[in-house]
């Protein structure tokens, strides 16, 4: 009967088919606090923009500049959002998987096996449990054999894997982003 | 250091090296720290600094209050694990807030 | 230890140790409603009204049954939704209604949840 005034869900990201009952209970929650003045569409939108900019790449960017500018990477290991807000860049972790969960704090060495990861023996293997007060970027060794790269050669060396720390970088292969 | 007095509970109790231990309650409810932590012996790798408030009262909208430190402490793995397969250097880091702590004396 | 004992003492997500299958990895593209919910989740921590910890802890008051069956997002957007009605902020009824003005815009049938 009456016409919606404000922005509609499905015209600001095109939807095809009727939604499924989490969707809509998402659009329905979000127009009640919008309309009792908690908050704008606008901001949703914007932060929309800010998640769809964080990718794997970004992530690569910040690991190669390390590897270039010893200052960086100073920077980096003593405040990581600061530095990484320097390239203009946020980054989030994706170690959210149950089986992950489960198994990464008691068989550490096994998970990474299964990642294709086999660390000697004589070689510490530390976990870290992560709580929302410490997020932690891993910095990836910068491989043997990459003396005269770029920094963007060196970025497209770094894979999503190498970012949460289970597999290392290799010169010669390029970042796959899985 | 002349000029400073530091009010209660500002000053963190543990320092890097300290031996601590995860106490061993368990709480119904909400909890930050996971139960295979529970009673397990380790060492302050670092305070972290500013005083923070506590992630479980947080957990129910209680966002002020007294702050106090988290912790990032070193347990080896062959203390949490029975049968931990690797090697005895294993160990696990995790952050954990001062009233879940308490000194070992050595 | 009894066994309904452990179903209080140890939050459903507190698995580490726990046995677990094989690691299967699967790139998952958000839908748009996700990538919403996750925004609504930033907007909602940034003007202080629902914070991460208090979403921690929603969705495990969700029970280990909800938190087996709903994917991550449907597990974010029911734990709001709970946290918004124990903060007065929405009632279930206001929400009720507002499912149903969102379903009509697709047909007549009300929002079900699946089987």
């Amino acid at each position: 009967m009456s016409q919606h005034e404000h922005d509609h869900p499905h015209a600001e990201i095109g939807q095809s088919e009727r939604p499924g009952y989490y969707d809509m209970m998402e659009t329905a929650v979000r127009e009640l606090l919008i309309e009792k003045g908690l908050f704008e569409a606008g901001e949703i939108r914007r932060q929309i923009e800010v998640l769809d900019s964080r990718t794997p790449a970004l992530g690569a960017k910040v690991v190669a500049r390390a590897w270039v500018d010893a200052d960086f990477r100073a920077r980096l290991l003593a405040n990581g959002r600061t530095a990484c807000e320097e390239l203009g860049i946020s980054f989030y972790d994706d170690t959210k998987l149950k089986p992950y969960r489960a198994r990464a704090v008691s068989e550490p060495r096994a998970v990474l096996a299964e990642f294709g990861t086999h660390i000697p023996d004589d070689v510490e293997v530390r976990v870290s449990d992560s709580t929302a007060l410490v997020r932690y970027l891993v910095l990836p060794r910068r491989p043997d054999g990459t003396a005269g790269y770029s920094e963007e050669q060196l970025a497209g060396l770094v894979t999503r894997d190498a970012m949460i720390g289970v597999i290392p970088v290799t010169a010669g292969e390029a970042g796959v982003s899985r | 250091m002349s000029g400073i007095v530091l009010a209660t509970g500002e000053a963190p109790p543990f320092r890097r090296g300290d031996r601590v231990r995860v106490m061993t309650r368990a709480p119904v409810g909400h909890y930050r720290v996971p139960t295979y932590l529970r009673g397990k012996s380790a060492v302050v790798e670092r305070v972290i600094e500013p005083a923070a408030i506590d992630n479980e009262e947080e957990a129910y909208g209680r966002n002020a209050g007294s702050k106090r430190h988290y912790y990032r402490i070193i347990v080896p793995m062959t203390s949490i694990w029975p049968n931990y397969a690797g090697s005895a250097r294993d160990n696990l880091r995790i952050e954990v807030f001062e009233t879940w702590l308490e000194r070992i004396a050595s | 230890m009894s066994q309904t004992e452990n179903l209080l003492k140890r939050l459903p997500n507190d698995i580490g140790g726990l046995p677990a299958e094989p690691i299967q990895r699967v790139d998952h593209e958000l839908e748009p409603w996700e990538k919403r919910c996750h925004a609504l989740a930033d907007v909602l921590d940034f003007h202080k009204i629902l914070n991460t910890e208090e979403k921690r802890r929603g969705v495990e008051a969700l029970g280990s049954e909800m938190i087996g069956k709903l994917t991550y997002y449907e597990r974010w957007i029911a734990a709001f939704a709970n946290i918004l009605f124990q903060k007065g902020i929405l009632t279930p009824t206001e929400l009720a209604r507002k499912m149903d003005e969102v379903a009509a815009r697709w047909g007549d049938e009300p929002p079900h949840p699946p089987a």
